[in-house]
């Protein structure tokens, strides 16, 4: 119902923006369209980097290089034969690209697609860093591809530039180009591949856990985060009509930076928002450097001082307001109107498996952290992996579920080997996990959370988010991947937490919106890591009971870590003792509370023959 | 090539990548403590070396009084960049200091075009330091060119001394282990993020000042690109090391120097070797040369 609503409004003001654009070259002067134009090109420079930085969070310094590369890249197929064969004047151009010459559509794209390649190219070394050596790492590649720009005079005309670059890019071309970057960006973001790529922001580890392939998911949204700077690039040549190398220096990245971080990391409302407001403050601010004539008098103008105050601005923004203005909100229309509530339905499937795990080995160096492991579990069963700290048993966590490759050893999932496989392929093989320190995705929604536990059984393509229109099943999956979402968080007791966000839920809750995420990947193998933690006796009691009925439930096997031994002995079917790296004992619930070793284990040898230890138990 | 002129290459690339090594210092600790990267060090440098040029050529200081001036007017500028743009982000996320970073880097080299002007201003470089001394072999030095590795490695022994045998040395060990357990230990750790900045910017002013002598002009921008490549140095030799910026420095100003003494024809890339080196290293050795490893736990 208010999606109608909300999908008429939309229309209505984009043919109301669309009208104002039609008339825009009678009302406004040429100072105000080129303002125009620059917003239309800034939006798409600061969606494509919000796109990479804020929302799947890679600190990327290298955006002014990409614009380099489309900005070259168009200019170099729609300059006029003659006109080039005229401007190389250091040295010939080189014969080829004398009469290469596409209109001008046709450059954009090419140019979009030439400043992905790179990207790509890029990428796949450089995402393999993290943080602040990303962003230097990045930084240091559009350097050289300025660099390179500045060299190549037989391709680029070298620190000369390109003069008299035909001025195509009107209000049509840059607010159409900003229109279908827009369009295929929202749709994107509103895709469970969206909820993905904020998934690998907030935690990378957990988002392996849960089956996402981090480096391609990457290494994806660089490569358009590129396609975007590449045609915001040939836009702006084309705006300005010259360009050099000396143009596309860090200064140009900065401003993009700049307007994400006014306008609010990873919102892109704030991107749209930003680009307004900076782009029209920073053509403002240009009358500080003019001479100012007031009556008789002559202010002479401070050059710099544009850029004084533009540099305070963002020290003052990120200092007092972090979040910038619209932190990682999205405009909608709903603000306008009061909410309404949304519904349940039915249940999820069932299965009926193994893990062998045999003669397993990890060691970091010279540390063993794990000394030859070996166990089965069978289907339906609930089993304890229990031992004092430091005995290894995250570690054999680790190992079974991907995170660690095994020294030696075998680990068969299924009947199938998974011993050194990555997270996120255990995961597709149906294992899934939970965290000692909860490690949920904080600024997305609970919904989002369980989303992207799903997102490994999706069948459709990442692309086709792009285009929703044309490959409608994207929708019907995703509608579909939200309303078992939907079911999971009812079981779980978590409906009501639905649209807040994870990082705001009370303790219990995001103990049990980890595991309805686990159970979003449909996992037939559980891993719980210390799910008592934290908690009261009468919610640990609850617990036990919920532990229970999650097996029964979903037909889950459970191995589960817990230092509660009140919870271990009452849940489990099977126990599994770990010391020091060495699994010292097994047995049923009973049989390990009278072994001696456990005992010794925990309290230190000697420490079996006081009796009163076992109430511990 | 004949040995004079391999002579001049080496002395020159010695001299060249200490000067990388004295400003990278800045960097890796301040990385160290805080995993901050301090972009506005290079304009720290460049701060250092006006300060120089304004003491001894605008106010006809004499050049002792002048360079204890300069480097005295940078150390605190170094602090103020910390108290202003950095503390009171200490709790956010990193990346919030670092786009402050970035805004305090770009906001001084304004202000410089600002209150110097964008022209670059020649410096004079006193007779004693350029008059060449005459070894056998017609071999020829320049005594700047040996006064800039000497001091720098004076500079450096006499800073490793600080941070190993002293308290407060003891103090910023601790902090880059664990701030908060530091703190907990009744460290002000504020003073002790102070102190490293201050070194570092002094160790910068330093280096400015040499770097203006070597090249005898300053110009607001000058920071930019030593502070960028410096910083590259730091993580080449391992961040948080500061033998190894020093390493890395010299490997750096090495490589660039040498690779254009050998390949003329290379030189219009002489800057993309820097961040060639980088990635490369980033690629295959991330915590450099001397640095150790951190590792993702769960």
């Amino acid at each position: 119902m208010h999606k109608t609503r909300n999908l008429i409004l939309t229309v209505i003001s984009v043919i109301l923006f669309a009208l104002f654009l039609n008339k825009a070259p009678e009302i406004l002067n040429g100072y105000w369209l080129r303002i125009f134009n620059l917003i239309a090109i800034n939006a798409i420079l600061a969606l494509s980097l919000n796109l990479i930085y804020g929302i799947t969070g890679m600190f990327s310094l290298g955006h002014a290089g990409f614009m380099a590369i489309g900005a070259y890249v168009s200019a170099l197929l729609i300059l006029p034969p003659a006109q080039k064969a005229a401007m190389w004047i250091l040295e010939p151009i080189y014969p080829f690209m004398l009469n290469l010459n596409t209109p001008f559509i046709i450059s954009l794209i090419i140019a979009g697609i030439a400043a992905a390649f790179f990207g790509m190219l890029v990428a796949i070394p450089v995402l393999r860093l993290g943080g602040d050596y990303l962003g230097i790492a990045t930084l240091g590649f559009a350097e050289i591809i300025r660099i390179i720009i500045t060299n190549m005079t037989r391709l680029t005309n070298g620190s000369l530039g390109l003069k008299g670059i035909p001025a195509y890019t009107d209000l049509y071309m840059s607010w159409g180009c900003f229109a279908v970057i827009l369009l295929c960006t929202v749709c994107m973001l509103n895709s469970n591949f969206g909820n993905i790529l904020r998934a690998v922001r907030d935690d990378e580890v957990a988002a392996k856990m849960m089956g996402v392939n981090i480096f391609k998911v990457k290494v994806i949204a660089f490569t358009l985060g590129c396609f975007g700077a590449g045609l915001g690039g040939a836009l702006m040549g084309n705006l300005i009509t010259t360009i050099d190398p000396k143009m596309f220096m860090i200064t140009q990245t900065y401003n993009i930076l700049m307007i994400i971080v006014v306008g609010g990391l990873g919102s892109v409302t704030g991107s749209i928002i930003g680009s307004f407001l900076i782009t029209i403050m920073l053509e403002w601010l240009r009358f500080v450097e003019n001479p100012i004539t007031i009556g008789s008098f002559e202010i002479p103008g401070i050059p710099g001082m544009r850029m004084v105050i533009f540099s305070l601005l963002l020290i003052v923004v990120i200092i007092f307001r972090r979040e910038g203005i619209m932190g990682t909100r999205e405009f909608s229309w709903d603000i306008f109107f009061p909410k309404s509530k949304a519904k349940k339905s039915k249940p999820v499937q069932n299965y009926d498996h193994v893990l062998e795990v045999e003669h397993v080995k990890l060691k970091f160096g010279g540390l063993t952290a794990i000394e030859d492991l070996n166990f089965n579990i069978d289907a339906g069963q609930i089993i304890g992996l229990i031992g004092p700290n430091g005995a290894g048993k995250t570690s054999a966590f680790n190992v079974i579920s991907g995170f660690y490759k095994p020294t030696e050893g075998r680990i068969k999932f299924l009947g199938k080997q998974i011993g050194g496989l990555s997270p996120d392929q255990v995961c597709k093989a149906g294992m899934s996990r939970t965290f000692q320190n909860i490690r949920l995705f904080g600024t997305e929604t609970a919904l989002q959370n369980v989303t992207v536990g799903s997102w490994v059984r999706q069948k459709n393509s990442w692309w086709m988010s792009l285009l929703p229109f044309i490959f409608t099943d994207v929708l019907r999956e995703d509608s579909e991947m939200k309303t078992q979402a939907m079911n999971l968080l009812e079981q779980l007791g978590l409906s009501e937490y639905a649209n807040e966000k994870a990082s705001a839920l009370p303790y219990g809750a995001q103990r049990r919106l980890e595991i309805a995420r686990a159970l979003g990947t449909r996992p037939k193998f559980l891993l719980l890591d210390e799910p008592a933690a934290g908690m009261n006796p009468n919610e640990s009691h609850e617990l036990m009971e919920f532990i229970k009925r999650l097996r029964d439930e979903f037909k889950l096997t459970i191995l589960l870590i817990e230092h509660d031994m009140k919870v271990v002995m009452n849940v489990c079917d099977y126990i599994h003792v770990l010391d020091q790296g060495v699994h010292i004992a097994q047995g049923t619930p009973s049989e390990i509370r009278a072994n001696k070793k456990v005992i010794e284990a925990y309290l230190g040898a000697g420490a079996s023959s006081e009796n009163s230890q076992e109430a511990k138990f | 090539m004949t040995l004079n002129i391999f002579v001049q290459h080496f002395v020159n690339a010695l001299s060249l990548g200490s000067l990388y090594g004295l400003i990278s210092i800045g960097y890796t600790m301040v990385y160290g403590i805080l995993r901050l990267i301090n972009f506005a060090h290079g304009d720290i440098f460049m701060l250092g070396a006006y300060f120089v040029f304004f003491a001894t050529i605008v106010y006809k200081l004499n050049w002792i009084l002048g360079v204890i001036i300069a480097i005295a007017a940078t150390t605190i500028c170094g602090l103020l960049v910390d108290r202003i743009a950095y503390r009171p982000l200490r709790q956010a996320p990193r990346i919030s200091a670092l786009i402050s970073a970035i805004g305090v880097s770009f906001f001084i080299e304004n202000f410089a075009v600002v209150v110097f002007t964008g022209m670059p201003r020649p410096v004079v470089q006193p007779k004693i330091l350029m008059k060449p001394i005459i070894l056998p072999n017609k071999v020829r030095l320049i005594p700047l060119g040996i006064l800039v590795p000497v001091v720098a490695f004076i500079l450096v022994a006499a800073l490793l001394w600080l941070l190993y045998k002293t308290k407060p040395g003891l103090a910023m060990r601790a902090i880059s282990f664990d701030i908060e357990t530091t703190r907990m230990l009744g460290v002000d750790v504020n003073k002790i993020i102070a102190l490293a900045f201050g070194l570092g910017s002094a160790l910068a002013a330093v280096a400015g000042i040499l770097w203006a002598l070597r090249y005898p002009r300053v110009e607001p921008f000058m920071g930019m690109t030593p502070g960028i490549k410096a910083f590259i140095a730091a993580v080449f030799g391992g961040i948080g090391s500061i033998p190894g910026a020093m390493i890395g420095g010299i490997i750096l100003g090495f490589v660039e120097i040498m690779s254009v003494a050998f390949f003329p024809n290379l030189s219009g890339y002489k800057d993309a070797f820097a961040f060639f080196l980088l990635i490369v290293i980033l690629l295959f050795k991330p915590t450099g040369i001397l640095g150790s490893k951190i590792e993702d736990k769960i």
